[in-house]
This record gives C-alpha cells, structure tokens and sequence, in this order.
C-alpha cells in the first residue's frame, strides 16, 4: 500500500502544503510566498509573516488536496515542520497539523526544517548513503554526515553568521535590494575578482566563519568611500562570493575525502547560487564524486521537502503528541 | 445542536462543547505561555468526555479578538482547520464580549491589556448589546458608565464568563466560511505603523 503524507511548512515567509507519496513523488504542492510584503520592510518581519499565514493556511492546504484529487481520508500521515523558524510562523501550520491530525484521527509526524532541505534532494532522485550534506541557507551553514536514511552526524558548522546572512548584510553595504543573496550572485556573475578579501577560517576544521569576510567587506567599502573611491559593487560581489564559495568547496571536498564518501547533497535556500552550483559541480566532476542539488524550487522553503523528510520519520516511527510545540531553534536529529 | 466553543485570545484557554443549549464540557483555566501546546490536548479531552468526534460539530464559536496575537492565531487556526475540513462554518465573536458576559447589573467595559498604558476595551450591556465597539484606547481614555472586567489588574470585576449567553446571542446568525474569518486585532503590526509613517 502507498504512503501519501500530507506535509505543512510555515517556518519562516512561505505558506505551504504537499502531498507526497512514498518519500519521492511530488503529488501536489502549493507555495504562497509573502515575499512581496516583506520586501517593503526590507527582510521578514515576524509578526506581519504571522499574520499572513493565519489568512492562507486553509486555503494552501485545501488547493493543495484539490490539485491531487484526494481528501483527507486518502491521506496516511501529517508531517509539520515543528522548527526551527519564527515561532508565530511555525504555530501557524502546527496548529492546523495537530488539528488535522486530531480530526481524521491520523498520525503527526515531527520534522526539522532541515531534514527538510536535505530530503528535498530525496524528490530529485533517491539519497545514496553514506552521503555528505552541505545545508547553506539564511540560518545554516552545516556539514553533515548521513550513513543511512535519518540519520545525522553534524561535521562543522557556522561559528557565527550562517551564509545567507552574510550574502544578506554585504548586499546591504553594496545597495543591493531585498533579497539580497540572488542578486548578488547574479552581480557576481557581471564583475570581476578585484577586493582582497581574505578566505575566512581556512583551518582543518569543517567550521565555517562568515562574520570577518562579511566585515572586511564593510571597512573596504568604508575605507574606499573615505578616500573617494567608488565601490564597484560588481566586482565586490564577484570577490566576496569567490571566497565564499572557495572555502565551501574546499572544506566540504575535505569532508568528502576523509569520509570516504562518494555522494554529495546540497540544502538549503543558498543552494540555488549559481557560482557555488558551478563550482561544484566541475569539482564532483573531478573528483568522481556522485553530486545532488535540487532545482530551485525545491531550495527555497517548501512543503514538499517535508513531506518527504516526513515519509522517512514516518517509517521509523517517529510520531508526535498532540502537545507538540513550536521551537525556535532545535538540534538536527 | 453540536457547539465548540474555543476562546484562546488572552491567557485563561476556554474551551466548551455545547449541546442542545447545555454545557456538556468546560475547560475554562489560565494557561499563560503553553496556549499552544495545551489547547489540543484539552480539545481532544473535550470529545472525550463527551463521546463526540469532531464530525458530530455542527458549528465553530471562536473568539477571534481582540487580545494577545499569538493566542488568537493559535485558537483560531484550530477553529478555521476544523472548520474548513469539516465543511461546517463558524461564528467569530469578540473575545470582549466573552469577557463582558460576566454577570453584572451594569453596563460591563471589558478590557485586556494591550501595553503601554493601551487596552483593548469593549462596552456591552447585560443582554450583550453593543455599546461602545471594540477598539484599542489609552486607558485614561475610555470615559463611560460601567464596570471594569479583566482577567488583567484594572481594579474591576474578574471575568465570570457565561458561554451560553453568548452562544444565544450568536447562534442564529449563519456564521462564516472558514476561509474568510480571520483574527480581529485591531492594532497594526508596529512594522506597518513605522511605515505609515513614513
């Protein structure tokens, strides 16, 4: 018999609903993006994200049961992403899960938001272990090492900002707009490597450190400013994404090597820079190395990527209690 | 007919399951902080006890605001999910007027709390007729005849709430889809404010 989960994500700035059969095929997913609305504010403002949610949350999942012709009795299984995200984000699609859940006496099945992006490769084509995951996004920079389905083993991490954090504040100091991290790759691709920025934390850790790359980009700005120079904000976008993308590369081949791993996933809503997917992708070429990164779509927050996370925790047992709460930051497990 | 009745919108969790004009369950408790983990378990006790399934509700009364932002949201996605899923509407009502349905032989100005010398206040006389809206005010603004009730500490009544005077007053009209009802907060987002501003 097929496993159909019904997945709801509402972490941070999207409202989404899924349905995903047996961990690999998309049925139906609808993403509501408030993307527009926080653009005017100049990042997501917690409490208008909040609000936004609680409008849409049964209009997603109802389009979403639409577009797969099926009801809430066809469904096996609710995921919810339980966190980490904005807790008045997050309540919202817990709530309507524990509700759901409640009502059509169905499983509840707990996932992090992670286990998310990682398992958003699993819709691409199905995970290989033991595998490396690079998860890079607005609030994670983790090497991960995974030896079989749901299981994870943190190499490294951030020491301080995560690096879509970093692309955020040095689009801030280049005035690029709001979201800055697609147009800095984007300018990147127009400039040239001319700033000597340094390669941050290149040591034999798997850590990573974006705050002394993200703060020597601010003095030059500042220091060239004083002087009278004008910034190029091409060539600085091509110079800081080079170094990031370099020490990403190398500490994560690192990983690769020293584990003997022949499979490489990238998460997380920096998978969709196009310098760092070029990059890697020659150097997997190189090294023979068995390399994953969703499309765009499923980079960004979905729910489709928790349903399919959802489908493994599903398998293993893993249930929640209808006092399940929202968290804010929570340990991948 | 088959109520839920769910007010989560300050810190004291209400929850009652009405059937044919009688109370049959009532969790009515301060629950602060863990609005969000403790409302399920206490609706699930709610069917329960009174060997009831959801698909038994013939319709949703959920307070809707004013009050805490979060606890509104967390009583209302319930109230809205179950709703929708159902197929059944719902009756939003004010979380004041709840408040108001304390027995009193004056008029009852409902208040909760909104910070910063601010309240969310309401005016309803004994029947639950409006007499001032709801609205958000400077406490040393509100000048009117009646008695203070809040759960909060305004030197007035504490809240003795009568969930079927307010269903009577409600039970009648023909309620919403789920979709359309949303919380009523009656206070911007201070983003939206700042902006204003501008």
């Amino acid at each position: 018999m097929n496993t159909y989960i019904l997945a709801i994500e509402s972490s941070c700035d999207e409202t989404s609903a899924s349905i995903i059969k047996d961990g690999k095929e998309e049925i139906a997913t609808v993403v509501l993006s408030q993307m527009d609305t926080h653009a005017n504010y100049g990042g997501v403002v917690p409490e208008i994200a909040s609000r936004m949610h609680i409008e849409n949350i049964t209009l997603v999942i109802e389009e979403t049961l639409n577009k797969a012709g099926m009801t809430m009795n066809d469904i096996t299984a609710i995921a919810i992403t339980y966190g980490p995200g904005l807790i008045g984000s997050l309540l919202i699609g817990l709530m309507a899960a524990k509700t759901l859940a409640f009502t059509y006496n169905k499983p509840l099945i707990p996932v992090h938001h992670i286990a998310g992006h990682i398992y958003a490769n699993n819709l691409v084509q199905r995970l290989e272990f033991p595998l490396i995951a690079l998860v890079i996004s607005g609030g994670h920079t983790d090497l991960i090492y995974m030896k079989e389905d749901y299981s994870f083993e943190k190499l490294g991490g951030t020491l301080d900002d995560a690096v879509g954090e970093a692309y955020d504040k040095v689009a801030r100091v280049i005035n690029v707009p709001y979201p800055g991290g697609p147009l800095v790759d984007k300018l990147a691709h127009q400039g040239e490597d001319t700033y000597n920025l340094p390669l941050p934390l290149d040591d034999d850790s798997y850590n990573f450190s974006f705050s002394g790359l993200k703060s020597a980009v601010i003095n030059l700005v500042h220091n060239e400013t004083q002087r009278g120079n004008e910034i190029i904000p091409e060539n600085m976008a091509t110079s800081f994404q080079n170094r990031v993308v370099e020490i990403l590369t190398k500490k994560t081949m690192k990983a690769l090597k020293e584990h003997n791993v022949k499979n490489l996933i990238v998460a997380g809503g920096v998978a969709a820079n196009k310098g760092l997917r070029e990059r890697l992708t020659n150097e997997c070429e190189k090294n023979n190395i068995n390399l994953i990164i969703p499309e765009i779509k499923y980079c960004t927050d979905n729910a489709a990527m928790i349903g399919a996370a959802g489908y493994y925790a599903y398998k293993l047992g893993r249930r929640a209690d209808l006092n399940l709460n929202a968290k804010a930051s929570d340990k991948l497990h | 007919m088959k109520y839920l009745f769910i007010d989560s919108a300050t810190a004291t969790l209400v929850v009652a399951i009405i059937i044919d004009g009688e109370i049959t369950y009532l969790y009515n408790q301060e629950t602060g902080k863990d609005m969000s983990s403790k409302i399920m378990p206490v609706i699930e006790e709610a069917f329960q006890k009174t060997n009831l399934t959801p698909q038994d509700i013939d319709k949703i009364f959920v307070a809707n605001g004013p009050g805490s932002f979060t606890g509104i949201r967390v009583g209302l996605t319930v109230a809205k999910t179950m709703a929708w899923s159902l197929n059944i509407k719902i009756i939003p009502v004010s979380s004041l007027e709840v408040i108001a349905s304390t027995p009193n032989n004056k008029n009852n100005i409902a208040l909760i709390d909104a910070r910063r010398g601010y309240v969310f206040a309401g005016i309803y006389d004994n029947n639950l007729n409006v007499i001032e809206e709801d609205k958000h005010i400077l406490l040393d603004d509100i000048n009117a005849e009646g008695t203070y009730v809040s759960y909060d500490d305004f030197n007035g009544l504490k809240p003795q709430i009568d969930i079927l005077k307010v269903i009577k007053k409600h039970e009648h009209e023909l309620g919403e889809n789920p979709h359309s009802v949303n919380p009523k907060y009656l206070k911007l987002t201070e983003a939206e404010e700042n902006l204003n501003k501008k």
